[in-house]
């Protein structure tokens, strides 16, 4: 027997379980080839599938769990079916999956919506929980020298408020009804060296992070009208960064 | 490697009854005197992150500090699985560099892995994870790749390098005649390889159930003269099978496959009760207490026990140079 041809096909058979040729493209015996071609019709092996879709379901679930825990029960299994039926929630670590399937969960949510908020949020505290494990504080004094260049932080984050955050977590995490969406949006900002890695972010903040899309020089940030102050503690912060 | 195996065999010491680390757990019970040594599963201190185009294990400092406080003056046993031994394509590098570090930090008196493979080569040549333990077919080529392996960790190591047999729910797969079933692969690999088996009595059970066969006739079969460790877990019907769930107590089946077994086997360093961290709270300090106080009682009435229960991380330590 070529194991590694019966453990490729063993393996897409128990992902995939949609019968078929379970042995595309490698080499097996006939003996082997039966054995594969009669496990879909074998209860013991559809049990084995069970288990692993239970399993890779449960992984996904943790994955993900702030932002499933706020959606109606029917939309969120129906995400989880979906993440895990296009071969999701295999991984053992949770983090290594979590930034991909809140990607996957934010494209199905309405823009703007509280559900939406909440999935950016934990998205955002992911990054700079990741991000702060690792994280050393600036050295201040580089933004006077010239060719100092800064840049958003790399597990830096804004997420947009369309209530008052508080309110909005209260609500949907007691299952009440969200208030409405209002105009009047709080920002909270993340990054990996703040305190407990988020903020409320003031207007300036705000704008600052906004307009560093792309590089841009300490000395054309002042000449703009953007404080001192406010680069050295966003900066401090992770939410910004020196280019190097 | 024969040899060897012989050499680490004997420096296997009696720790006496173990329980995996909890984080839930409070540190006071680790220190209770119920425990005599720690199972640690080193991944549950890791985080993956990508470095270049290959994923590394990275121990967090925090939760490393946490279990040591909390396993403090306790001989540490690790019980890895990540590495997928059995992988055809290749096993889990980053868990092997992991314990690297894992093992300078925190040595380990010994590490044992679950026989089976869960990752297999994707269509675009890259490592894919099954999502779930599967078996081994009971072939010399599995029997070979994992005995190499097997022998390779315990020349990295140092220290006794044990094989869980696990449980399986897929019918018995195509086989090479002088190997036959899982007992014989795990019996060839050891001969092979000079590394222990971590008997599961659980598993044991549970296959016994899923697959009707007599598990003490099983017991029998298997090469008790290198059983190092058992582990003893609970489980539960799902679907019509027995699930190997580790959701609480030990049925009483499987205490009787362990005061059938335990007699026979002469080299067993210790007894571990295994649960899965989110079923510890059903059970509750109290219940895993119990269990533990059984599985003592079992240990004592073997003779495998002295007056003061556990051997201590000085005797260990010891045990483990003198026998390297």
């Amino acid at each position: 027997m070529a194991l590694l041809d019966y453990q490729t096909s063993l393996a897409r058979l128990v992902r995939v379980s949609n019968g078929g040729d379970p042995s595309p493209g490698v080499l097996l015996t006939p003996r082997e080839r039966r054995y594969l071609a009669d496990l879909p019709g074998n209860s013991a092996f559809c049990f084995t599938v069970r288990v692993q879709r239970s399993w890779c379901t449960g992984r996904a679930a943790k994955a993900a769990y702030l932002t499933l825990s706020v959606l109606p029960t029917e939309r969120r299994e129906r995400l989880l079916e979906e993440w895990v039926g296009s071969g999701g929630g295999t991984h053992s670590f949770v983090g290594a999956e979590s930034e991909a399937f809140l990607d996957f969960i934010g494209r199905r949510l309405p823009d703007p919506s509280h559900e939406l908020t909440i999935c950016r949020m934990e998205l955002a505290a992911l990054r700079s929980s990741e991000g702060s494990l690792r994280f050393e504080r600036p050295e201040l004094s580089r933004i006077d020298r010239t060719d100092c260049v800064l840049l958003r932080g790399r597990y830096a984050e804004v997420v947009h408020f369309y209530e008052e955050p508080e309110r909005v977590l209260n609500a949907l995490l007691k299952r009440e009804p969200c208030p409405a969406l209002s105009l009047d949006i709080t920002t909270l900002i993340f990054g990996p060296g703040l305190d407990r890695l988020y903020m409320r972010a003031s207007s300036m903040d705000a704008v600052l992070y906004d307009r560093l899309w792309s590089p841009v020089s300490t000395a054309n940030l002042l000449a703009e009208g953007f404080n001192r102050e406010t680069i050295e503690r966003l900066l401090e912060g992770g939410v910004l960064e020196y280019v190097e | 490697m024969a040899g060897g195996g012989a050499k680490l065999k004997a420096a296997v010491p009696r720790l006496g009854i173990g329980l995996p680390y909890f984080a839930s757990l409070p540190a006071e019970f680790y220190q209770c005197g119920a425990v005599d040594f720690v199972e640690i599963t080193p991944e549950i201190l890791c985080r993956q992150r990508p470095a270049g185009n290959a994923i590394e294990l990275e121990i967090v400092p925090q939760h490393m500090e946490r279990a040591k406080s909390v396993c403090a003056g306790l001989p540490v046993v690790v019980h890895g699985v990540e590495l997928s031994i059995g992988s055809a394509h290749g096993w889990n590098q980053a868990y092997l560099e992991m314990l690297d570090t894992f093992q300078k930090v925190w040595p380990f008196v010994w590490h044992s892995e679950h026989l089976g493979f869960q990752t297999f080569r994707g269509s675009d040549g890259c490592t894919q994870e099954v999502g779930v333990p599967l078996p081994l077919p009971p072939t010399n080529e599995a029997a070979d790749l994992v005995a190499r392996r097997s022998a390779e960790i315990l020349e990295r190591y140092g220290v006794p390098f044990l094989l869980e047999n696990p449980a399986y729910y897929l019918p018995d797969p195509p086989s090479d005649p002088e190997i036959g079933d899982d007992i014989g692969l795990m019996r060839k690999i050891l001969q092979r390889s000079g590394s222990l088996q971590l008997l599961d009595l659980h598993n044991v059970y549970c296959n016994a159930i899923n697959h009707h066969f007599d598990p003490f006739a099983a017991v029998d079969r298997m090469p008790l003269d290198a059983v190092a460790e058992i582990h003893i877990a609970g489980g539960s019907w799902d679907g019509g099978f027995w699930m190997d769930a580790h959701d609480g107590r030990v049925p009483e089946p499987v205490w009787e496959l362990l005061e059938y077994t335990l007699p026979r086997c002469p080299s067993v360093g210790g007894i571990v009760f295994e649960m899965l961290d989110e079923h510890v709270p059903r059970l509750g300090a109290d219940g895993i207490h119990q269990e533990l106080t059984r599985a003592r009682k079992v240990w004592m009435s073997c003779g495998q026990g002295d007056d003061h229960g556990a051997t201590r991380l000085s005797d260990v330590a010891g045990a483990v140079s003198a026998g390297l």
